[in-house]
């Protein structure tokens, strides 16, 4: 009797921070869906007796080719990403670079200086240095803004891999291309698919280097939002396509996470 | 079917010497074991001879074939790595595929070979599965069904054992040396292990600081170490210093006298030590017989101590005697064992066979020497006098 009156305050003391901590994270998950619900509901919005699903019809209508422009914009760059990322990760994993660390470093520069900037002089670069013609200098401004995000993944998998299913392969007769395709390929692809994931984001949503440096024919689905919020306020179909925008990229994640997430990202926190 | 032949192999990195002038000569189906401490450079020999390390100086030839500039691919070997190095994302049967279909060989060829290959380590049935899904030892056997897999002309092993537990170990060492029997391939093997090696060589190359210091068959290495290290690396033993002081007695019973630490021992004569050399003298543990009180007409060699301690070990029981103030082992097997493990005090102990070398036997003349011998006496199945 005695020590259920004891333990009685310390099952209270403990339900209170159950409740407490359940209820921070149901606050922070709103905190964070809040957002989207806004603009989920902003376009369902009537306009002119119309009903609100007919505002994403215009998704596929007139901002199609938006939509179009911005998965070949991101297409490209991460192929260009990839054709500098692959070779260059191995290389400063595997070969003994002078000044690794420093190179390494100021590679991952792009990350940290602001969009304007590198927009801005991305735009002088290609006006008076390099005139770039068509889509190929947004690409390029994409691959350039990008390209840390596929390299740094890629480099902790090669550093992961050790070098002796190399040197098998070599001493089983294969050539150092055959080894690089059928051994070290598939096995940093974890590393190779979390850099695509993180660069497809980047790129599919960025506006604010496009903007310097997209050229008149080009408008990619980020810069229609912006210039129609800039121009007409947050119409439902604006919001319609923003909305469509974060599915997009949401189907991205959780396809990652399906194809790769089970097998490699098991026990962290991400699953 | 090949010979390997090493000569002069050096190599450095920067100020670093791993191998110096290493010679060696394998014959033709023949097992030699590399045996040597950690870091005595015996794996970036090996790793030469794959092609996967470049000497500094010296040429490898396999047959008549210089073979020093090829790479790996091209020189035709099977390595196994310390560990299975299987390709996690492969089969087991795409595993073993591996070398022969980036050879281009015919898929059919190759599915045939794969079964054989499965069959011979024992491990049918077994190619849909993962590496993964494999013991640590099947995982080895994979990876020698792999390798022996493309025909190689040499096998080479680095430590493949040193990952495995002790029972595995054991049974896994002769199925290496069965496979290699029955394929009759030339092979190089790395261990720092004297008793895999021991086990599984036709000779034995012991190595330190980078140069081999003997090379010979178990019982060259055993009964006649020609430096201080192979005396001391291989096996247990009792070292004494000492100076030669005269020779005792004439024809097979000739003997030098030696002082050693404070005792008198008698060994037989070596032709290139004479009185006034300073000399290291080895006692193996097991040569030492507990005599009864007062007996040991039939030794060279009989001195009094005290037993300091007694360790039973099973099979043996080591006795640690104190003799005129420095402590050697022996080591007593059989019955009598067990009749020492209660005994204190007084003990005498009898022996004939002592290993006598030359103090100034350094590695650099004794190591080259026993190396140029070795290859100028190279024989198949590498039994030399």
């Amino acid at each position: 009797m005695t020590a259920m009156t004891l333990h009685r305050p310390r099952l209270k003391a403990r339900r209170l921070t159950d409740v407490l901590s359940h209820g921070y994270i149901w606050f922070c998950l709103v905190l964070f869906v809040l957002p989207f619900v806004a603009l989920l509901t902003q376009s369902l919005g009537e306009r002119g007796g119309t009903s609100g699903i007919d505002n994403y019809a215009d998704v596929f209508g007139s901002f199609g080719d938006n939509l179009l422009w911005s998965f070949k914009i991101s297409g490209l760059a991460l192929l260009v990403d990839l054709a500098v990322c692959l070779p260059a990760a191995y290389a400063l994993v595997r070969y003994p670079v002078p000044g690794k660390r420093v190179i390494f470093s100021l590679l991952q520069l792009p990350l940290y200086v602001p969009g304007a900037v590198i927009g801005l002089s991305l735009l002088m670069t290609y006006t008076f240095v390099y005139p770039i013609e068509f889509m190929w200098g947004l690409v390029l401004a994409m691959s350039v803004g990008s390209f840390p995000l596929m390299l740094t993944p890629i480099v902790v998998a090669l550093k992961d891999l050790p070098l002796v299913f190399e040197e098998a392969a070599e001493c089983l007769g294969a050539t150092k291309w055959q080894a690089y395709r059928k051994i070290v390929f598939p096995l940093i692809g974890p590393g190779v698919s979390a850099g695509l994931l993180l660069c497809f984001i980047i790129v599919f949503n960025e506006y604010l280097v496009t903007l310097f440096v997209h050229p008149p024919e080009v408008t990619t689905a980020p810069l229609r939002i912006f210039n129609l919020v800039r121009t007409a306020g947050l119409l439902p179909t604006t919001a319609a396509l923003a909305v469509t925008m974060q599915l997009i990229s949401f189907a991205a994640v959780l396809l990652f996470f399906r194809v790769f997430g089970t097998r490699y990202l098991k026990g962290t926190y991400l699953i | 079917m090949s010979t390997v032949r090493l000569v002069g192999i050096t190599k450095h990195y920067g100020a670093t010497v791993a191998v110096q002038d290493f010679n060696l000569q394998v014959a033709d189906g023949e097992l030699v074991t590399l045996l040597g401490p950690s870091g005595c450079g015996k794996t970036t020999t090996l790793r030469t001879v794959a092609g996967l390390v470049e000497p500094s100086a010296g040429r490898i030839w396999f047959d008549d074939q210089d073979v020093t500039d090829l790479p790996p691919r091209k020189r035709n070997i099977g390595f196994v790595f310390q560990t299975p190095a299987l390709f996690p994302h492969l089969s087991v049967a795409n595993n073993i595929a591996f070398g022969l279909s980036v050879k281009g060989a015919k898929k059919d060829a190759i599915g045939a070979r794969v079964d054989e290959m499965l069959t011979m380590v024992g491990l049918a049935g077994y190619g849909s599965r993962l590496p993964a899904q494999l013991s640590g030892g099947q995982q080895q056997r994979v990876s020698l069904a792999r390798v022996l897999a493309t025909d190689p002309r040499v096998l080479l092993f680095d430590e493949p054992l040193s990952a495995l537990d002790r029972n595995l170990r054991d049974t896994l060492k002769y199925s290496i040396l069965d496979l290699q029997r029955r394929t009759r391939k030339t092979a190089i093997y790395v261990t720092h292990d004297q008793s895999e090696a021991f086990a599984i060589s036709d000779r034995i190359v012991v190595m330190n600081a980078g140069r081999a210091e003997q090379i010979g068959t178990q019982t060259d290495i055993y009964l006649h170490p020609q430096t201080p290290f192979v005396a001391e690396f291989i096996g247990a033993n009792n070292g004494l210093t000492g100076t030669v002081t005269g020779t005792d007695g004439a024809g097979d019973e000739a003997r030098m006298v030696v002082a050693a630490d404070g005792l008198t021992l008698r060994a037989r004569p070596r032709p290139d030590v004479r009185a006034g050399d300073q000399v290291l003298v080895y006692l193996r543990p097991e040569n030492l017989v507990v005599l009864p009180d007062g007996d040991g007409a039939e030794y060279d060699n009989v001195v009094d101590g005290t037993i300091d301690r007694v360790i039973f070990e099973g099979p043996t029981a080591q006795l640690r005697v104190d003799v005129a103030g420095r402590e050697l082992r022996a080591d007593i097997s059989g019955s009598q064992r067990l009749t020492l493990i209660q005994r204190q005090g007084k003990v005498r102990l009898g022996f004939n066979d002592l290993t006598m070398i030359p103090a100034g036997a350094a590695l650099t003349s004794a190591g080259s020497e026993s190396a140029s011998a070795a290859i100028a006496n190279a024989a198949p199945g590498g039994t030399e006098p």
